[in-house]
């Protein structure tokens, strides 16, 4: 496949957008951005920063993206922190702190930090912060995790570092924490280009359909989630009894589950138990990676559902949005951001809602087509990723021009 | 279209905004005043303008985030449909919009039975903005070149001259309005784009309106009384503009 340019995107966003956004990496040209973060594969974060990268590049921007490099000891505890910020409760002991803390100390002897902007992502690299006073360029902080709810014992060893940074970036205003520092809001994207938002043949989405045995005879009502409780794949199951009594559909839940995770096998088994004798009623478990399948899956759809308990941000609402699908979702985390009620898409409480309203969607196709169209434009403006480049450039200009709130260029 | 040559050209900018979580948030409407009496006018004029930047797709349901927050998430729809009517034309200034906010909730307050509190997670997160504006290369001396930039400029240029421009120029008009009357001369085309109501439309709708506006007044062909009264007084007293 050709490398995709910024150029591309004019395609799918608006053109004149991606002119504006050159016309504010012009004031940027000659500075130079360093990406840091704990792995190169796999994860959000490495996704994001392998397709932004480029398109930095295309701007005239010189980035470096390092890695951090560190043993089992500290990524056992960096993912006691991660769990430990989106509330769960984890033992952390003086050890794991310890580990934290020699870990980011030996990658700040190997690495070097020239740049004029230094983004930092997520906790792992976070107390590389240590360096600051040897460079001259400006540090940012980019939160990617829901710390709406944090164990206030991590957050507390975590915001020492933290508050020292120029500046901080969280996905949701609810996520954001009592800083010294600015604290802005930038919003997760999607790829339009990316394997799991990119048209699709029609031959594309019916191999895939084909490969998971889902007929198209019926309308298909599709979530996209890990079998994790907090997704209520049980929740779908009851909504999806309540729809059959009066509407004749298919439901579909896809997902996939890490082999370390024993609660999503035992979601997957309760799941599959309720549903042995619902042929109309699908369960697929996808490999890592399924990327075009989970596209496929979600074009092929009538009505997306995320139907969570809790959510991060959400970006599988975002990629059924995109695909002008009508959304019926849970009114928790980053949905709402996504989903204004009856424009983009519809928000429910229940299972009785979401039936309730699946059922009146599925009577009325044009209010489904209207809201699809809506949802689509709504991530069009809002959540591609050309909007987080924009942001990004905003916030270097920014820095540029610290304490000012009109800035003249 | 007739071509008439400005006087000064019409430099086309375009504006930015970096958005930044204040740290305040509100979990019922008392909490909710007590902020919005304090909060920097940057937050009050995003919350009121956002809708308006955001959606130019489509007319939103409400016309500000507080409406909107009151609406949803209180479910005090009194005080939204209050809200959502205030007509953002009659402000030039924010720290009168701000006291038209304040009275309005006092005020139900001063009569409400019980206060509510938002659901968890849906506490009013108090924004303000940051703007980065910069020159675009649309620089234009005639109406024809005008409504041509119009067309290729983004949605932000658009908002920038003609939202912002009512607060930065502290009075009821916009820079189109303004460059048409001072370099074209042209008072009716700038009356009638001063008296288009944006609020009530998408962006692309209010472009569109613009250069319809533009194509059927090309230039005064007879000049209204008013006009030819502030030109000779404008010779008589050699000044550019008619004293305020």
């Amino acid at each position: 496949m050709a490398k995709i340019k910024l150029s591309d995107y004019a395609k799918v966003a608006r053109p004149q957008n991606i002119d504006e956004i050159m016309l504010l990496a012009e004031r940027l040209q000659g500075k130079t951005i360093k990406m840091v973060n704990s792995t190169n594969t796999g994860g959000g974060v490495a996704e994001m920063l392998h397709r932004i990268i480029p398109l930095y590049n295309d701007l005239g921007l010189k980035v470096k993206w390092d890695v951090i490099k560190g043993n089992n000891a500290f990524f056992n505890t960096t993912k006691a922190f991660h769990n430990a910020l989106h509330g769960k409760k984890e033992e952390i002991t003086q050890a794991m702190l310890d580990a934290y803390v020699e870990t980011n100390e030996d990658n700040s002897k190997e690495l070097t930090f020239e740049e004029d902007y230094i983004v930092i992502h997520d906790p792992q690299p976070a107390a590389l912060i240590n360096l600051k006073d040897k460079t001259k360029g400006k540090w940012i902080w980019r939160c990617h995790i829901d710390t709406s709810h944090p164990d206030p014992r991590v957050w507390d060893f975590l915001n020492k570092y933290v508050s020292r940074y120029d500046a901080s970036i969280f996905s949701a205003p609810s996520f954001a924490k009592e800083l010294p520092i600015p604290q802005y809001l930038i919003y997760p994207s999607i790829d339009p280009f990316a394997d799991k938002n990119r048209e699709l043949s029609q031959s594309e989405i019916n191999d895939v359909l084909r490969k998971y045995q889902i007929p198209t005879d019926k309308p298909i009502i599709t979530q996209v989630s890990r079998f994790d409780y907090l997704k209520d794949p049980l929740g779908i199951f009851e909504t999806y009894k309540l729809v059959r009594k009066h509407v004749n559909c298919r439901f579909v839940y896809a997902g996939g589950t890490a082999s370390d995770d024993p609660e999503g096998t035992q979601v997957l088994h309760e799941l599959q138990e309720r549903a042995a004798n619902e042929p109309d009623f699908h369960i697929l478990l996808l490999p890592n990676f399924a990327d075009v399948a989970v596209n496929a899956l979600q074009r092929a759809s009538t009505i997306v559902m995320q139907k969570s308990l809790r959510e991060g941000f959400g970006l599988t609402v975002t990629e059924a949005l995109w695909k002008a699908k009508p959304v019926v979702a849970s009114a928790v985390g980053g949905i709402p951001l996504q989903v204004i009620p009856n424009f983009t898409g519809v928000l429910v409480h229940s299972a009785e809602g979401a039936a309730y309203q699946i059922r009146y969607l599925l009577n009325n196709p044009a209010v489904m087509k209207k809201l699809g169209e809506y949802g689509r434009e709504h991530v069009r403006e809002k959540f591609l990723m050309t909007r987080t480049l924009r942001n990004y450039l905003l916030l270097f200009l920014s820095l540029q021009h610290p304490g000012e709130g009109l800035i003249k260029l | 279209m007739k071509v008439e040559r400005a006087k000064e050209p019409f430099c086309f900018i375009t504006s930015s905004m970096l958005v930044e979580i204040t740290g305040k948030k509100a979990h019922h409407l008392k909490e909710f005043i007590q902020m919005l009496k304090q909060i920097d006018e940057s937050s009050i004029f995003y919350h009121v303008h956002r809708v308006f930047r955001e959606y130019s797709f489509a007319p939103g349901q409400y016309s500000n985030d507080f409406a909107r927050w009151v609406a949803e998430d209180l479910e005090e729809g009194t005080l939204a449909e209050q809200l959502a009517s205030i007509n953002l034309r009659d402000y030039t200034d924010i720290n009168s919009l701000r006291a038209k906010l304040v009275d309005l909730v006092e005020n139900y307050l001063m009569n409400a039975v019980e206060i509510r509190r938002a659901p968890a997670g849906r506490e009013f997160y108090f924004l303000r903005s940051l703007e980065v504006i910069i020159p675009t290369s649309h620089t234009v001396w005639t109406l024809k070149e005008f409504c041509d930039a119009l067309n290729r400029v983004g949605m932000r240029s658009l908002y920038y001259h003609f939202f912002d421009a009512r607060l930065r120029l502290g009075h009821k008009t916009n820079d189109f309005s303004n460059w048409i009357r001072t370099s074209l001369d042209n008072e009716e085309l700038a009356q009638k784009i001063d008296e288009i109501d944006p609020y009530f439309m998408t962006m692309d709708q209010l472009k569109e309106k613009i250069i319809s506006l533009c194509c059927e007044i090309k230039e005064p062909s007879v000049p209204s009384l008013a006009t030819l009264f502030v030109r000779l007084a404008k010779q008589f007293m050699g000044k550019k503009k008619w004293p305020r």
